[in-house]
């Protein structure tokens, strides 16, 4: 060790460099974990929004679900 | 800027007289044209072209992610990179066993559609005419100009300039209409670009397995409208282009001599079919056919093959005028392709780089590009084939071909129909490209503008696919996928100028071995093993001068029109010195800038 006088860390060493439940890009089968994507490559309105999104898929069965972003 | 060192005055007739141009084109400025020739006959003796810079791509990719190679290979050029990261794809794709969704492989079309389209429109209206523009003819060959003057344009009617000296003056740099026109019209052509790959030039939604492009409707008709705006503008460019090189060929008999060479052209295809591309090796025959610009190898007007396969196991990348050592001693990458055909050592994927740095000496090695060949099945001729631009190549494969039939571009086996809807100022116009008597310059020249219509009408088509899919609900564009540890891929595009090929070589998850093959190596390839001379130095070569110019006013306008025709990107600093049949003095070290003294 280096005779270098530090501080207290802010930070606790077990601070985990991961939250649990956060989904990462890199995992496996990242498609199949994406909300609002289907198998069938098509996609509803969960894909742009959480809040009330089945308020906002289409009003008829025959439509596209056409998310916007 | 061109900058010309004035000879001293009077050279003897018949003396040769030593020109060279150095550096031309491609951005960093790498390409330098050495020739000698004869003003006594007006013809050019001999040619070299040569390369002073060194770029290493296949040293440093080696030990990297592969799925950092679109990023990384994108940035080999400042104005077609996108056309690397496609390439890039798909050989990882192949690599990696994965395919695009048929949405994100559409996407991918929309963007390669907007870059070609943006690209051939800057070059040709931005940098080629500048060699056809008034300004210059009247300097090099006034009495064509006057003539010019004189003749009525035959297509005036859809571009509205009523002689060929008026479109002439509209070449002019910074001041002609077409000039400042053509710049506006990149811009929007960008956009388009931009909305399918994100960025230009370098793509930031371009993967392996897909696109990140979010598949709004509203990106597609942003992009339909924007290409509504200047199709127009397509129409009267292909006008125009015939009128002005018709008239050369009048003006000037015996033109078409003029950067002229054998017709050996290489397309490696372009636009991959979602409905046919499945990105497997064994496949690859049928799903190169499907493609929208169809891939082959023509010679002497004949169609060789249109298999990608066959395309893929010729190629072969020999020494000879390079500064390199040979790697045959080397280990070899792939010994077998997936079929079970055997790779030859001097084949991409088996290719190690081993640079030495060292004098340039036109007698022995002259240039840091390698020369790339194409072995022509069951004869040992080893084929300096060239791309004739990018467009040549690729309207030539695809007319002999006559497997491209799309609503807009039909292939009839010995030409294009390219139907172009109704603009803002013209009707709906049907175009045609006939295969030309000669690969020269002016024909090189032609067919850009005549591809520009080209991917314009293939762009409206991909639009109405990709709207199509929208409509009925499938917006997946992109697919998963692992890095295996080991695995072989190649990926063949058609970079703007002509030929792409990347070949990758994965080893315990890392790149063991990477070997783009753009089409600047092709074109601008030094003498090879066998003696046989790349496609600038070729086609320059024996060339005659019309340039009424003598030696100590010479613009070299010709030459520059011939070596410009093959699209060398960007010749953004031209420099000449005239030699006077002095020596040029060899105390080159192989290093940007030595000769501008």
């Amino acid at each position: 060790m280096a005779e270098i006088r530090t501080g207290k860390p802010d930070v606790a060493p077990d601070t985990p460099s991961h939250t649990k439940g956060v989904r990462q890009g890199n995992e496996k089968s990242a498609y199949a974990n994406e909300v609002g994507h289907h198998e069938d490559g098509t996609a509803d309105s969960r894909r742009s929004t959480g809040i009330r999104p089945k308020k906002r898929d289409p009003i008829l069965p025959v439509m596209p679900n056409l998310p916007p972003g | 800027m061109t900058t010309t060192e004035r000879a001293p005055a009077g050279s003897e007739p018949g003396q040769l007289v030593e020109m060279s141009w150095d550096p031309i084109t491609r951005i960093i400025g790498n390409l330098g044209i050495y020739t000698k020739i004869d003003f006594a006959n007006r013809r050019v003796a001999e040619c070299h072209s040569t390369s002073s810079l060194f770029r290493g791509y296949s040293v440093f990719m080696k030990g990297k992610d592969p799925r950092d190679a679109g990023f990384i290979t994108s940035r080999i050029c400042g104005i077609c990179g996108d056309n690397h990261t496609t390439c890039s794809v798909y050989a990882q794709n192949m690599a990696y066993g994965i395919k695009n969704p048929p949405l994100a492989e559409w996407i991918l079309n929309l963007g390669e559609a907007a870059e070609y389209m943006f690209d051939h429109t800057i070059f040709q209206d931005n940098l080629v005419f500048v060699d056809f523009c008034e300004a210059m003819v009247k300097d090099t060959n006034p009495s064509v100009l006057r003539r010019a003057r004189d003749t009525e344009a035959p297509n005036a009617a859809v571009h509205g300039f009523r002689t060929i000296a008026e479109i002439m003056e509209a070449f002019n740099p910074f001041e002609g209409a077409v000039y400042k026109e053509a710049l506006q019209v990149s811009r929007t052509t960008r956009e388009m670009f931009c909305l399918m790959e994100g960025r230009h030039v370098h793509p930031s939604t371009v993967y392996p397995g897909g696109v990140g492009t979010m598949p709004t409707p509203t990106v597609f008709t942003d992009y339909l409208s924007r290409l509504m705006d200047v199709i127009d503008f397509v129409k009267k460019a292909v006008a125009m282009n015939d009128d002005v090189f018709d008239f050369f060929y009048e003006a000037l008999p015996g033109y078409e001599e003029v950067g002229r060479r054998r017709v050996m052209l290489g397309c490696w295809g372009a636009f991959q079919d979602p409905a046919v591309v499945d990105y497997r090796y064994e496949t690859m025959n049928q799903w190169g056919k499907a493609m929208f610009v169809t891939p082959g190898v023509v010679v002497d007007g004949e169609l060789l093959t249109t298999d990608l396969v066959d395309i893929n196991l010729g190629i072969r990348i020999l020494l000879g005028s390079s500064f390199y050592d040979d790697w045959v001693n080397e280990e070899p990458f792939v010994t077998h392709d997936p079929l079970g055909n055997p790779v030859d050592m001097r084949h991409p994927w088996n290719q190690t780089t081993l640079p030495v740095p060292q004098k340039r000496d036109f007698d022995d090695k002259y240039s840091w590009v390698m020369s790339p060949r194409w072995l022509r099945p069951g004869t040992d001729e080893h084929l300096a084939l060239d791309t004739g631009g990018g467009p040549f190549a690729r309207l030539y494969t695809t007319a002999l071909a006559n497997l491209v039939d799309t609503p807009y571009v039909k292939s009839t086996g010995s030409s294009v129909q390219i139907s172009l809807p109704k603009g803002r100022d013209l009707p709906e116009t049907t175009l045609e490209w006939r295969i030309p008597q000669w690969s020269n310059a002016l024909e090189r020249n032609r067919a850009r503008s005549y591809f520009v219509a080209y991917a314009a009408a293939m762009a409206l088509h991909f639009v109405e696919q990709a709207l199509g899919l929208v409509r009925a609900g499938d917006t997946k564009v992109f697919e998963d996928f692992e890095v295996p540890d080991e695995a072989i891929g190649c990926g063949f595009h058609e970079a703007v100028r002509g030929v792409l090929s990347h070949h990758l070589v994965i080893r315990d998850g890392k790149i063991a071995n990477y070997h783009p093959y753009p089409p600047t190596p092709w074109n601008g390839s030094p003498r090879d093993s066998f003696g046989t001379p790349g496609p600038y130095e070729d086609a320059v070569q024996d060339m005659p001068i019309f340039e009424e110019n003598g030696p100590d006013d010479f613009r070299g306008v010709d030459i520059m029109r011939a070596v410009r025709s093959f699209d060398p990107c960007l010749p953004c600093g031209v420099h000449m010195y005239l030699g006077g049949g002095r020596t040029l003095q060899k105390l080159h070290s192989p290093m940007f800038g030595s000769t501008h003294g």
